[in-house]
């Protein structure tokens, strides 16, 4: 406890800024590209290049991009960079948190409520990802009300299943499940664009009231640009046809790995109680 | 007893607009958290105060301390509090008016309770060890500008001469804030700025935006510069500049008008500044 508290004291600034910088790098610019990969199952029905129709273009866009990422060399690195320093961010973000007193109440300002928001979003964020993590990547399907495993395979549908919380329609606990995602996606867009606007006066970058200011529309209109993203995101996966989805998929799967391959594939990830045409054949084809 | 949220009394308009309309020859309520010592509980007592025109808090304490009868017909000791310069320039009458820290001298009785009968909150800083009443002990306020070498070195044992000259746009800059009278009111208001009684701590609990803008304003000044070393790397440490958690109260609560987040980030950037000196020189 007190080496701890020792190596804390010795290394205040730099952990500090590690912890201002974590939040931007590799965090920040993370969150940018996961949301706008993940609202392009929604933007991407104006892709005209996907191989479908109408808003089942998104579906195809989104998967296009998430095998992309699959394919991208060096990925686990990648997400253990990203683990660790969502932990260390995390850890010291809450050490931090606590130091303070929030007194909205009696200093009842807008600064002063970004500073609680900042530190509520944060706590809130923190679980957020945590049960988005564990569930979608790590596999933890029984915190999944009806019980899916997200694929890279088959992304747009097994993640609607997961929102939905079944593989037919949206459940009570399923609305539980998108709630949580909303909040959590609202929540830490606010906690990025907030604390972009914060990292600016600690490293002093922005020091006049005007440049903070100036800095603070910049910051807002990337926040509020990403806030779509990540609520048509939401919206998105909650709106696709999940069947149709799954069916593009399919096809998309063979086109990659061809008929056998894919239908190993599908055998592996198929979902235990997937119902659609197209994935009964695929099981009996595979079966035969 | 919980304290009510006050946000109207942030607004200038709304105390010039009650002063205008306040009723000559009413009477009104002042009702104090008191304290015998430190450590002891605290308890509330109302006064009855004739407003005279013109009277502030400091007067209104002053009618209690001849008449110390509570508005129940009580007889209590006289409400004790601090004050020295009586125009704002001190800080030493700070206190919790309302619910927002301010200086009790500068407070007309008009701004805040201008119809008959009207109450006005007096509360001690909580930020600060009581010592009676509405009286506390500003000294971790004063450790902290000792923190940050609040001052130009010119001691020595010969003559240092006449210091180099200051071109007046920096003076300009650093006039407003040459104006902090220590009063608090920053710390009172911010959230990151939290009572410790064991001084003890006080070398690693945060120093608050006042020591903040002081360590800017000597680090601008030509000879006091010399220090900016000092100042900087003790900005760096636990309870240093990092410590701010932007919530900008500070700025908003200074009745000096310093423009005290402009300091923080001015700070912060010399500190960035310094450290990546120190991590590419070495010391
Ligand atoms: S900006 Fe910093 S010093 Fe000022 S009130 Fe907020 S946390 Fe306190
Ligand atoms: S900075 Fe302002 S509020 Fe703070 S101590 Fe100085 S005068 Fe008072
Ligand atoms: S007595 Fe000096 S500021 Fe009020």
């Amino acid at each position: 406890m007190r080496d701890n508290a020792g190596l804390l004291h010795r290394h205040h600034l730099l952990l500090r800024r590690l912890h201002s910088l974590t939040g931007i790098l590799p965090i920040g610019v993370f969150l940018i590209f996961h949301l706008t990969t993940n609202s392009s199952v929604l933007w991407g029905a104006i892709n005209t290049r996907a191989d479908a129709e109408g808003l089942a273009r998104g579906v195809a866009t989104f998967q296009h991009e998430v095998a992309w990422i699959n394919n991208m060399p060096g990925l686990l690195l990648i997400e253990i960079t990203l683990w660790v320093s969502i932990g260390f961010h995390s850890v010291l973000g809450v050490v931090y948190a606590l130091s303070g007193k929030p007194n909205v109440r009696l200093y009842a300002y807008r600064d002063n409520w970004r500073y609680t928001m900042q530190r509520w979003t944060g706590y809130i964020g923190i679980l957020f990802i945590f049960y988005h993590v564990a569930t979608l990547r790590w596999g933890w399907s029984f915190l999944v009300p009806g019980g899916a495993q997200w694929s890279h395979h088959f992304a747009a549908s097994t993640l609607a299943d997961a929102l939905r919380g079944s593989t037919t329609s949206i459940t009570p606990a399923g609305v539980g499940v998108s709630l949580l995602y909303f909040v959590g996606v609202t929540s830490l867009v606010f906690h990025f664009a907030n604390g972009l606007w914060t990292a600016a006066i600690t490293w002093g970058l922005t020091v006049s009231e005007q440049a903070q200011k100036r800095w603070g529309a910049v910051c807002t209109a990337l926040g509020a640009g990403l806030m779509l993203a990540g609520w048509s995101s939401v919206i998105g996966f909650l709106i696709t046809d999940r069947d149709q989805a799954r069916g593009i998929e399919e096809r998309m799967l063979i086109e990659h790995y061809g008929e056998d391959r894919a239908d190993q594939i599908i055998t592996e990830h198929g979902h235990a109680d997937a119902d659609t045409d197209h994935n009964e054949q695929a099981m009996t084809e595979t079966q035969d | 007893m919980p304290t009510t949220a006050y946000a109207h009394d942030s607004t200038a308009a709304w105390r010039r607009a009650n002063r205008e309309r306040a009723l000559p020859g009413r009477t009104v309520i002042l009702k104090i958290k008191r304290c015998d010592g430190p450590g002891k509980p605290a308890r509330w007592e109302s006064f009855k105060v004739p407003v005279e025109p013109g009277m502030n808090v400091i007067a209104a304490l002053k009618h209690i301390a001849a008449n110390p009868v509570t508005a129940d017909a009580t007889h209590t000791t006289p409400v004790v509090y601090d004050a020295n310069c009586l125009e704002e320039v001190c800080g030493a009458c700070t206190m919790v008016i309302n619910g927002h820290a301010r200086q009790s001298c500068s407070c007309l009785l008009d701004e805040y309770a201008p119809r008959e009968g009207d109450t006005i909150t007096l509360e001690p800083m909580s930020k600060f060890p009581v010592v009676r009443d509405l009286w506390v002990d500003r000294s971790r306020l004063f450790h902290a500008l000792t923190r940050v070498k609040a001052w130009v070195p010119i001691d020595g044992t010969y003559d240092l001469g006449a210091g180099p000259k200051e071109d007046p746009a920096s003076q300009q800059d650093r006039y407003g804030m040459s104006e902090c009278m220590s009063c608090g009111c920053c710390l009172e208001a911010c959230p990151q700025y939290t009572h410790e009684d064991d001084e003890s701590k006080w070398d690693t609990s945060f120093v608050g935006a006042h020591a903040i803008s002081q360590a800017r304003l000597f680090n601008e000044h030509p000879t006091g510069k010399e220090l900016k070393p000092d100042r900087l790397d003790e900005l760096m440490t636990p309870g240093g500049v990092t410590d701010c958690g932007n919530a900008q109260n500070c700025v908003k609560a200074c009745p000096k008008g310093i423009p005290l987040t402009e300091s923080i980030a001015a700070i912060g950037r010399q500190v960035t500044l310094r450290a990546f000196a120190r991590f590419f020189q070495g010391k």
